[in-house]
């Protein structure tokens, strides 16, 4: 402890202080967000549980009709539109995730193992894209992929899509923009690891093992692990709530769980409906976390994963 | 640190007074249609009444909803939507009543809007635009388009173009129930799930697009995006006459198995900041040269009998004035209210996320 | 000789991915300078869109606003943070678990969640008590919420790489509390600050969502008119805008360059 000569009869006083002063100092930040982030949370919560008034909005007596409706029970029986949507998002976050951590492994190992002075410019290079809105790299991949395009052209040549049709709205398109969105969150973490590659290590296991393949397997993989497990919950997790790109690329046919709360609320149709899908998605978020947590401390060797 | 805090705590109540006294005296804040006002009439008010009009715009009728229910209905003085939500935006009370002794040029309403369905006595609205929803499409892919949403809805007559939807559920869902026989307007339940079903399938088809909204529907037209598309008479002739090129090979057409017909109209919202000023600004466009220039502006009909000498020719004729025939055919879209409302919108939102 | 093969290929990836990341931001750049309006093809240099914007007084407010809010948001966010971060350090013996989750519960909440929740909130503050009306303040309110954690955290870090027996030092350097910030705490996290201050403003101005939805009818943002002009169909207007913000990021990208440089010299 730091305040070991603190004497005896001082002490509680110094408690006090000591309490005073963690009150200053954090209190501020904790109300913020309790006041902004936690109450409306919390209401948000307790709107899932109201009834759709006539018009979309939230109303007394109490109910679960927006849960019965999210999972598909309506006035006209069971229907699987809200099922499709959840197993779209989930398919979109697998997919774009795997495809991150294809491309990122191997870029962020080509950087550990460039010279030294480069190293921050190539990260910066991967990072910048970043600092721009969101908006305006998708709106970039619109360009980029409508009809008529060079690349919806090559697509088309090839027999990938129908003739006139463009890359983009499509699923695809909306797979690419989280891809492109979500790249330099994959590449950060994953850089850490491989700087702290413990070379020696690899060595020893290049010695052991014939094949590089079981070498990589067996010395290299384990060490970018925690790197790796960081980089997924950088990414599945916003990806899986992800509005704007399924709005701007998906046309229709690519809505996600983001796409279905946000209309609830910005179409103007029902907002206990939009609270319940939100609250789902937050069970889908936490179930995330508490997995990638358990599995980091599993494979981890004990070593924490960020987050 | 106790410093700190006291500033914390001045900055933070700063922040909540700068949130609560944004709407002053001096300003009128509309919200409306995109490209729906000529800049110059805004001008014009803006130098007689000496106040500032601040202008925002959304695309469709629920994003319009929505924003009023998030807050809006405090923060515009006018909103301008179409027939068939009127009537929820009074069931809600999100609109007062007009007082009718500000607004001098009423009588220039042309008769048969002086009390329309959705406004029994025209007690909340007073009618901005008329115009229609028909199919805009590429005359060069189409030389011989049929008269018909079978271009949208029918694999046969259109196999191989993009073509997309109305983002306003209501409008597309329509657009299948005339194309199945039902009428554009129809609300029987049978009616609607066979046009949910074919909605379905149509957007299971490899050349639908997306449900795009009306005004972007003609500029992804425009740029080749789509081939057929969505979208309103006057805004077809409106960027027909910004970019000739690209809508030289565009036409607008009434689909013969029935389509919207519409009325835009002023209100203001309960709890508007300046409603006085919001009267005198209805009574402003009331006003016969400025109705004129409205319409002659934005291509669309005007229901202003007052203003009718100073239209340009091109407002007297098709697509603005409707063929006698397409009138005939015309529907307003119907305004849906308790059960039938949230059936339709659980079918629309099965459709959506299908 | 495998290993070449190897590096070879890592080094044509790299070239590849660079590619794949900077490709959507070209297009927008050049075809911000085509004449015609068309995404397909490209008839001629002109510069037609650029004056368009320069009229334009919504975008102009846009971009004020945008500036507003990120500079203002983040200067909040850091003085609150830096507390926060502070006090994480001198307490870390305690059990925080409780601030830990707090701090973390802006990180993972997803952008639309985080959204809708304070955008119904605010909506029922207002109804109830008429503050909080939607506006630049409550688009405040949202970004300082999600910045305060990474400020926090940044700040909590670069104390954490500190000697303790520093702290010593400056309490029998200078006597009064005040002085110990003002000539040794500051200038030590200097750089903390400064990296938290941009990671701040970094944020804010890649915030669509939160914005989007707290957001009144005169504190549209940049990314908001954006939206809104995408939505309503406009393109060559928009790669002009968008222009202008890839141009502001790549003069930032370069000075914080020059400033990692320096710093490494």
């Amino acid at each position: 402890m730091a305040y070991n000569g603190v004497m005896p009869s001082a002490r509680s006083r110094a408690m006090v202080r000591e309490a005073r002063h963690l009150l200053f100092t954090v209190a501020p930040g904790a109300i913020w967000i309790v006041i902004f982030l936690v109450l409306p949370g919390a209401y948000l919560m307790g709107v899932a549980f109201m009834t759709n008034g006539p018009y979309g909005l939230p109303e007394m007596p109490l109910s679960l009709a927006s849960f019965e409706r999210l999972a598909g029970f309506g006035f006209l029986g069971w229907s699987p539109g809200n099922l499709y949507t959840l197993l779209r998002s989930l398919w979109q976050t697998a997919v774009s995730t795997g495809l991150v951590v294809l491309v990122a492994y191997p870029i962020a190992y080509y950087i550990t193992t460039c010279r030294e002075k480069w190293r921050p410019i190539m990260l910066l290079l991967v990072v910048v894209p970043s600092w721009t809105n969101q908006v305006i790299r998708t709106f970039g991949w619109m360009n980029l992929l409508a009809p008529g395009t060079p690349l919806s052209g090559l697509a088309e040549g090839l027999g990938l899509i129908a003739p006139n049709m463009g890359l983009y709205p499509s699923n695809f398109a909306v797979t690419l923009g989280l891809v492109y969105n979500f790249l330099p969150f994959m590449v950060l973490p994953l850089y850490a690891a491989f700087e702290k590659l413990d070379t020696a290590q690899v060595e020893a296991a290049q010695d052991l093992f014939a094949s590089p393949v079981r070498a990589f397997w067996h010395a290299v993989f384990p060490q970018t692990l925690p790197g790796l497990l960081a980089g997924i919950v950088l990414v599945a997790i916003p990806a899986f709530g992800m509005y704007v790109i399924p709005e701007l690329l998906g046309g229709g046919k690519g809505m996600m769980l983001g796409n279905l709360v946000a209309t609830q609320f910005s179409g103007g149709a029902n907002w206990p409906l939009g609270a319940a899908g939100a609250i789902l998605m937050l069970i889908a978020t936490f179930i995330g976390l508490f997995a990638m947590r358990r599995i980091g401390k599993r494979l981890g060797g004990g070593e924490e994963v960020v987050i | 640190m106790p410093n700190n805090k006291k500033i914390l705590a001045l900055s933070l109540g700063g922040l909540l007074l700068a949130g609560s006294v944004q709407a002053q005296e001096n300003k009128l804040y509309l919200f409306n249609w995109t490209e729906y006002m000529d800049p110059e009439i805004i001008e014009a008010f803006e130098a007689r009444y000496d106040v500032e009009v601040v202008q925002n715009y959304f695309n469709s009728l629920p994003e319009m909803f929505a924003k009023l229910n998030a807050g809006g209905v405090s923060q515009y003085d006018i909103i301008v939507p179409s027939n068939y939500f009127v009537p929820r935006l009074i069931q809600t009370g999100l609109v007062q009543k007009l007082d009718k002794s500000k607004l001098e040029n009423l009588d220039n309403i042309m008769a048969q809007f002086q009390d329309p369905a959705f406004d029994p006595g025209a007690e909340y609205t007073v009618p901005y635009q008329w115009g229609t929803t028909g199919i805009v499409y590429n005359t060069e892919t189409f030389p011989e388009a049929p008269k018909s949403w079978s271009l949208m809805f029918d694999p046969k007559a259109n196999p191989e173009h993009p073509f997309a939807l109305m983002g306003d559920g209501q409008v597309s869902m329509g657009g299948a129930c005339a194309y199945l026989g039902h009428g554009y307007d129809c609300t029987d339940m049978n009616a609607w799930k066979e046009a949910a079903r074919l909605l379905i399938e149509t957007k299971g088809r490899e050349t639908f697009s997306g449900f795009t909204d009306g005004t972007p529907a003609l500029q992804q037209l425009a740029r080749g995006v789509t081939h057929v598309g969505l979208s309103y008479n006057g805004d077809y002739l409106f960027f027909k006459e910004e970019d000739p090129d690209s809508f030289a090979t565009l036409d607008f057409m009434i689909p013969d198995e029935g389509a919207e017909m519409w009325v835009d109209s002023m209100l203001i919202p309960s709890e508007a900041p300046n409603p006085d000023m919001a009267h005198k600004f209805i009574d402003f466009i009331l006003e016969a040269e400025v109705g004129a220039q409205l319409s002659n502006y934005n291509y669309y009909a005007s229901p202003n009998a007052a203003a009718t000498p100073y239209l340009d020719e091109v407002l007297t004729k098709p697509p603005v004035q409707p063929s006698e025939a397409d009138m005939e055919r015309l529907r307003f879209t119907p305004s849906l209210e308790g059960d039938a409302l949230q059936t339709f919108q659980q079918l629309w939102s099965e459709v959506q996320s299908r | 000789m495998r290993k070449r093969t190897l590096k070879r290929g890592l080094t044509a990836f790299w070239w590849a991915t660079l590619a794949f990341l900077y490709l959507p931001l070209a297009v927008v750049v050049l075809f911000s300078f085509n004449a015609a309006n068309s995404a397909a093809s490209f008839t001629g240099v002109s510069l037609r869109w650029y004056y368009q914007l320069m009229g334009n007084e919504a975008i102009l407010s846009a971009f004020a606003n945008s500036l507003v809010l990120a500079i203002t948001s983040s200067v909040i966010a850091l003085v609150i943070g830096c507390l926060i971060g502070y006090g994480m350090y001198r307490h870390r013996h305690r059990k925080l678990g409780w601030l830990i989750v707090l701090i973390y519960l802006p990180i993972v909440l997803p952008d639309i969640v985080f959204g809708i929740s304070e955008m119904a909130f605010f909506v029922q503050i207002h109804r109830l008590t008429g503050l909080l009306q939607p506006g630049l303040g409550t688009m405040i309110i949202a970004h300082v919420t999600f910045q305060i954690p990474f400020v926090a955290l940044i700040i909590y870090s670069r104390f954490v790489g500190l000697d303790p027996t520093l702290f010593e030092a400056a309490k029998d350097l200078y006597a009064s509390p005040f002085k110990r910030v003002v000539h040794f705490m500051l200038p030590t996290i200097k750089p903390a600050l400064i990296s938290a201050f941009f990671l701040s403003f970094t944020l804010s101005v890649d915030d669509f969502v939160i914005s989007f939805f707290t957001a009144g009818p005169e504190s549209a943002t940049l990314p908001i008119y954006i939206w809104g002009a995408i939505k309503k169909g406009v393109s060559p207007e928009i790669n002009a805008i968008a222009t202008l913000m890839i141009g502001a990021v790549a003069i930032a990208a370069i000075m914080s360059l020059l400033f990692s440089r320096r710093r490494h010299a």
